[in-house]
């Protein structure tokens, strides 16, 4: 890398953090505007791959598997569902919406699928919140929360699975 | 007691007073308005066990004709009621786009036709026939819409389990293009063969005709035509921008919500077996405190290092070098002193001396040298008040004249 941005500590501590950056954050442009460097930057010092489009960046690993993640995507598609269920349009509650921290886990709770949820990390549900606060995934305030816009690569994820599947049942 | 035939107002009295029996054989029928014969006999007994007012099959088939039975068994509607009912029950079914084609067909035939005719008593039936078909358009159109409106709205909300979201999601796709695509075609007013086009073309043709024609009588005709296109057109532009702007996106919306809905039932329904839901998750990084450098990276540097650590560690000093002023050797001045038996001037004996050994004489050395006074062996003596200067390199002194030798024991 020829030249850091000013920004260079912020990006790398917030990316290495495990946390979300987004757009109109400046340091997101000034981590635009050098993508390819900070590619290999973070391939060479960390082996983590910087994922970035044109309005959220984060950085994967290869090592291991998250189970944080995986309650992350637990809780939302459940919370989708109820919303859903509810005659709700969940994509407009959960891309624009704020959600009321004590309504939502009894929601949650009221759901058959409660019974999986209280055994991930979800169970302890304030702590919870705040995990994914500091990874920039939602925005809590004073017993409310409210996605990012990072929560569109989780969407992502359920619609690179319906495909799977849709795949492997015409295959059959 | 009853009259032999039936007037309108029979036939409406009963559509009445049968109102919920009517709507069920009308919901029982859909599409195609034919329903099984066992069912159909079902729905008379439930009908007439629940109400007072009784219906028979007889009144039905032969008096009202609201159906009859074909040659498989099946009771079909009759037509004539279909459009009525429908308008009734604000309930339309799908016509294919091929339909409206047709409609369309219609219209563009009159209208070549028209635009050849010479006999005004051809034209005023042609008028009347494309006004005719005109409106039957926009009404089918109209219930069309209305009826997507409607669907789509339900397709929104209606979720049991999770076969519902591939369900919504065919219906989707199924109507986006079966019936919007092609809809949209029909009315899109950039294609030359659009119904929308041609009655544009209409509109200029009547416009025209209303004011050249000849005959008062053409020129009402025409008057009818252009007042007809220009509701048409208006009432398509509302359609087209019903379908378009509202219907498709929210059919998208649907069907891609859907997927996302489907894909987390899947994620859910196999939590435990992250190899059956096939996509990966993100794998996002967690927070890390310690090293900034991978664990490849690491290895490496670490067996790098190792090379090096059979060598022990040398401390290297640097000593700084003292600049240590040369002092005269006071013995063997007092030697000398003794062996010159009696020095009359002693401090200028001193720089004498000093002088024969060293080139820089300052205070230090002087002193060393001076302070031979102090000796028990030596013997001072002192008289004369006045003093004489001695210049060293860093002082000037003002010095008496003194003698000094050996004790006599000595």
């Amino acid at each position: 890398m020829q030249s850091y941005p000013s920004e260079h500590r912020e990006i790398v501590s917030a990316l290495v953090d495990g946390r979300f950056v987004i757009y109109p954050n400046p340091i997101f442009v000034s981590l635009k505007l050098q993508e390819e460097d900070y590619r290999e930057f973070f391939r060479e010092s960390y082996a983590y791959e910087l994922v970035i489009d044109s309005e959220i960046a984060y950085l994967t690993s290869t090592e291991g598997t998250e189970k944080r993640t995986r309650d992350f995507v637990l809780f939302l598609s459940l919370l989708c569902r109820e919303l859903d269920y509810s005659g709700k349009n969940f994509r407009d509650a959960i891309e624009l919406g704020t959600f009321d921290m004590a309504e939502t886990e009894q929601l949650l709770k009221q759901s058959s699928k409660w019974e999986i949820l209280e055994k991930t990390s979800v169970a302890n549900f304030d702590d919870f919140i705040s995990t994914w606060h500091r990874k920039n995934v939602l925005f809590r305030a004073e017993g409310q929360f409210k996605f990012t816009k990072a929560v569109k690569i989780f969407f992502d994820f359920a619609v690179n699975v319906a495909n799977a599947k849709l795949k492997e049942q015409e295959a059959v | 007691m009853s009259n032999l035939t039936l007037s309108g107002k029979d036939i409406l009295r009963f559509l009445s007073t049968h109102y919920e029996f009517v709507q069920s054989a009308f919901a029982a029928g859909k599409p195609h308005f034919m329903i099984d014969s066992d069912k159909f006999l079902r729905l008379i007994h439930d009908y007439n066990a629940k109400n007072e007012s009784k219906i028979s099959l007889y009144r039905l088939t032969s008096e009202v004709k609201l159906c009859r039975q074909l040659s498989t068994g099946e009771y079909k509607l009759n037509r004539n009621y279909i459009p009525f009912l429908e308008y009734l029950f604000n309930d339309f079914v799908l016509n294919l786009p091929e339909t409206l084609k047709n409609r369309y067909q219609a219209v563009f035939n009159h209208f070549t036709a028209l635009k050849t005719e010479t006999s005004s008593f051809r034209i005023v039936l042609l008028t009347q026939e494309i006004i005719n078909v005109v409106e039957d358009f926009l009404s089918d159109i109209e219930g069309q819409t209305q009826r997507l409106l409607r669907d789509t709205e339900a397709l929104k909300v209606n979720v049991g389990n999770h076969s519902a979201f591939s369900i919504r999601i065919q219906r989707a796709n199924f109507w986006i293009d079966e019936y919007i695509i092609p809809l949209n075609a029909i009315l899109d007013k950039e294609r030359a063969d659009s119904i929308v086009n041609m009655i544009i073309q209409l509109q200029h043709y009547a416009n025209e005709n209303r004011l050249l024609s000849d005959s008062y009588e053409l020129k009402l005709e025409y008057e009818k035509l252009y007042a007809c296109a220009v509701n048409a057109k208006s009432e398509l532009d509302k359609t087209l921008s019903k379908l378009t702007r509202e219907l498709l996106p929210l059919l998208e919306r649907i069907k891609s919500d859907s997927v996302i809905l489907n894909g987390f039932y899947h994620f859910v329904e196999n939590i435990d077996d992250p190899k059956a839901y096939i996509a990966q998750l993100p794998h996002l990084v967690r927070r890390t405190k310690s090293s900034v450098t991978s664990k490849a990276f690491a290895a490496e540097a670490e067996f790098y290092i190792d090379q090096f650590s059979y060598l022990t560690p040398e401390i290297m000093f640097s000593e700084a070098q003292e600049d240590i002023e040369w002092l005269p050797d006071a013995a063997y001045f007092k030697e000398q002193l003794i062996k010159e038996d009696g020095v009359k001037d002693f401090y200028k004996w001193c720089l004498t001396s000093l002088e024969e050994q060293t080139e820089n004489i300052t205070l230090s050395k002087f002193f060393t040298l001076s302070n031979l006074l102090l000796d028990e062996d030596l013997v001072i003596e002192y008289k004369d008040e006045k003093r004489y200067e001695i210049k060293l390199a860093d002082a000037t002194l003002l010095m008496p004249k003194i003698k000094v030798y050996a004790k006599l024991s000595k």
